[in-house]
């Protein structure tokens, strides 16, 4: 073969395995993130986790006869099909890896699977989000209640980091069942999965778009590309809560503020232009839902490992224990909506609407919201330093 | 890595992000500085995070053996 060509292959064999094998660097993974919250608010509307798990669990209540009124439908709903949109796009990322493999955890970590989940569901109703509509969306869409989940989660993953202190030194783990033996014909077959789901997710997207769904098909895309880029950088939003208490360390806090103010930048420039509605993901929770249900939230997110997009990738993974926290917060989350929805004292109590360009103009907000991030930037980065936030074993 | 013999083992395998770098660290605190922990894992998470985990304690990470099923690794309590 010609050398530059031999060369040439090299290089695209090189990139393919810096692509689909290698792991991402967080900070490639965040900006990602950014960029595509704001292209999927531009295309349809903001990223979000559980409302499409919601709507799952819905069914489930609904097909029981719990529900009266029917739930939306599970291939046309944005928010089913964004969140089924990431689960395909995170598999097909692990697959494509060779990453998949069922992993089954010691009974301590099954129990807190339960109750994590559990935790994550009531939180992220109360918050009117998990980490990603609660936190993420709702402080790109300009609305406090995403600055209360903040210190609700912040508060949380400190109490949560403190319980799993005390578990090591109290509650045995227990012994998780050996794991099984790789396969050499199944660890080959992986990576033509993952393939296969990639191309049947352009595949369904045409489907859409022949149905006369142009716009749920593109916001399954969306929903794929999230998927894709958490998985390949393993990203996790819970690290940026917990990292700083745990270990110090400031990296994936740092690349959160920064991937939030590309999104934060992208829906100002969208709602102050009109482009998109104001009102969109400014949801009446701040108050005490954006506070309790982020304190919840965050002690569920150390129980469980995973904060709401977190779970829904590594359960994607094999990882039973996420599965497993994955299906409660499902569930829970679908329970505790349908009683806040019930209840007029309950809706007041979590909380009020306030859109920040209300009350400030879109420039202050802009100033203040920016401020608020680098703030948060500068003590993390200080205490990696000094470590004067960390808490020891 | 075959020829290190580790001081202390911990057996990590099916626990997740962030239970085993919790428990490197709790294990680490007891040991003697220069002592060997090997730790066996099953998150594929723990790859990336665990040099930068360990030397956050002043440990170092020594290396990693991919077993079948899972990972070992090496860490020199500093």
């Amino acid at each position: 073969m010609d050398p530059n060509l031999k060369e040439f292959m090299t290089v695209l064999k090189d990139g393919y395995h810096r692509i689909f094998i290698q792991e991402w660097p967080t900070m490639i993974g965040g900006a990602l993130i950014g960029i595509m919250s704001v292209i999927t608010f531009t295309w349809a509307r903001p990223w979000g986790v559980v409302g499409g798990l919601r709507v799952w669990g819905d069914w489930i209540f609904y097909s029981l006869g719990l529900y009266v009124s029917k739930p939306g439908a599970f291939l046309i709903d944005s928010n089913s099909v964004i969140t089924l949109g990431l689960i395909w796009g995170a598999l097909a990322a692990s697959l494509a890896a060779g990453q998949f493999a069922f992993r089954v955890p010691p009974p301590l970590e099954f129990a807190k699977a339960l109750v994590g989940g559990t935790l994550l569901g009531v939180g992220s109703a109360l918050a009117g989000g998990c980490n990603v509509g609660g936190f993420y969306s709702s402080i790109s869409a300009l609305s406090l209640s995403g600055f209360a989940m903040m210190v609700g989660l912040l508060g949380g993953a400190y109490a949560g980091l403190k319980y799993l202190y005390w578990e090591m030194e109290h509650l045995p783990t227990g012994k998780a069942p050996a794991p099984p033996k790789k396969r050499p014909f199944i660890e080959k077959l992986k990576p033509f999965l993952g393939w296969a789901l990639l191309l049947g997710g352009v595949a369904a997207f045409q489907a859409y778009q022949f149905e006369g769904y142009v716009i749920e098909g593109g916001v399954l895309l969306c929903g794929m590309a999230f998927g894709f880029i958490l998985t390949r950088s393993r990203f996790c939003f819970a690290r940026a809560f917990r990292e700083p208490f745990m270990t110090g360390e400031a990296k994936v806090t740092q690349v959160v503020i920064i991937s939030l103010m590309i999104s934060v930048l992208g829906f100002l420039v969208l709602k102050w232009t009109g482009l998109r509605s104001e009102t969109s993901y400014v949801t009446p929770n701040f108050g005490l839902g954006g506070l309790l249900g982020g304190f919840i939230f965050g002690f569920g997110m150390l129980m469980t490992g995973g904060c709401g997009s977190g779970t829904a990738w590594r359960a994607c993974e094999g990882q039973v224990k996420l599965i497993v926290a994955l299906a409660l917060f499902a569930l829970t989350n679908s329970l505790t909506k349908a009683g806040i929805n019930a209840s007029v004292t309950l809706k007041t109590l979590v909380g009020y609407t306030v859109y920040l360009p209300d009350y400030l103009g879109y420039g202050w907000t802009l100033g203040c919201i920016f401020l608020t991030l680098l703030l948060w930037y500068a003590l993390v980065t200080w205490n990696e330093r000094t470590g004067k936030l960390v808490v020891d074993i | 890595m075959d020829d290190i013999t580790p001081d202390q083992t911990l057996d990590c395998r099916g626990l997740s992000c962030p239970m085993p770098m919790l428990k490197v660290k709790k294990t680490l605190n007891a040991m003697q500085a220069g002592q060997v922990l090997q730790m066996m894992g099953t998150d594929p998470g723990t790859k990336n995070d665990i040099e930068s985990g360990v030397k956050k304690v002043g440990s170092e990470l020594l290396g990693f053996t991919d077993e079948d099923g899972y990972t070992s690794y090496f860490i020199r309590k500093g």
